[in-house]
């Protein structure tokens, strides 16, 4: 698994009204794991602003939250995108009806 | 929270990783003048209740690592900037925050407080591996 030793600690990153969060992809380079080919969950993904951008890299990408709505408007954006690769699936994190080692990146932005 | 983390676990395979990524309530968020270079003329703290809660988050991470479940690859904090046309702009936004303090705690004159202004948040992330 590569995880950079350096990236972006203590960058600052933009954000904007109605964008409250920074964006998926510059969150997620500065985490400094590299997603290309790997199996991502996003545990409490909302409607998916993080799982879109991980999706941009990675194989495949699950998005699961409790929230029937906020997925609902993922599956759609995912739709508008084209993405194929990423799945919206309703879920607690407390009880992940997942296989075992089924992933090999997971995902808890905003969520603990 | 523990559950989180454990269930997180079980789905992983064998070095795989977790990451984990909060807002920051252990450092107060800044507000500058004018843009993302301004002056600090203030900063923001975190209610209570919320911190109450962030501490538990920790506390549960520190669990997983102390069993031995995950180990710290690395760990930092991005600083996200948000920016606000005045400070009337941001008083709305702070007003029904879930997070935020709903009061700036300024550090200059009220006639210094006039223009655009950045509020610079903390988030704080973790890189876990599966062990």
């Amino acid at each position: 698994m590569q995880v950079s030793a350096t990236a972006s600690v203590g960058q600052l990153v933009p954000g904007g009204l109605g964008y409250l969060r920074p964006p998926a992809e510059i969150e997620l380079a500065a985490y400094g794991v590299d997603l290309r080919g790997l199996r991502v969950a996003d545990i409490g993904a909302g409607e998916g602003r993080l799982a879109l951008g991980a999706a941009r890299r990675a194989d495949r990408v699950l998005a699961i939250d409790p929230d029937r709505s906020a997925l609902a408007r993922g599956r759609a954006e995912a739709k508008r995108l084209g993405m194929r690769n990423i799945t919206f699936r309703e879920g607690a994190a407390q009880s992940l009806e997942l296989a075992d080692g089924s992933f090999e990146v997971a995902i808890l932005s905003w969520t603990l | 929270m523990v559950d989180a983390l454990e269930e997180a676990r079980r789905i992983l395979v064998d070095g795989g990783v977790l990451v984990d990524a909060r807002p920051d309530s252990r450092v107060a968020a800044r507000v500058r003048s004018g843009g993302a270079r301004g002056t600090i003329i203030g900063t923001i703290g975190t209610q209570r209740e919320t911190k109450t809660d962030d501490q538990l988050s920790d506390r549960a991470v520190r669990d997983v690592l102390r069993r031995g479940l995950f180990r710290s690859r690395r760990r930092g904090r991005i600083w996200h900037a948000i920016p606000f046309e005045d400070r009337s702009e941001l008083q709305d936004y702070l007003g029904d925050h879930l997070r935020f303090s709903r009061r700036v705690s300024w550090r200059v004159p009220a006639a210094k407080r006039d223009g655009r202004v950045v509020v610079e948040r903390a988030v704080r992330f973790e890189i876990l591996e599966r062990r």
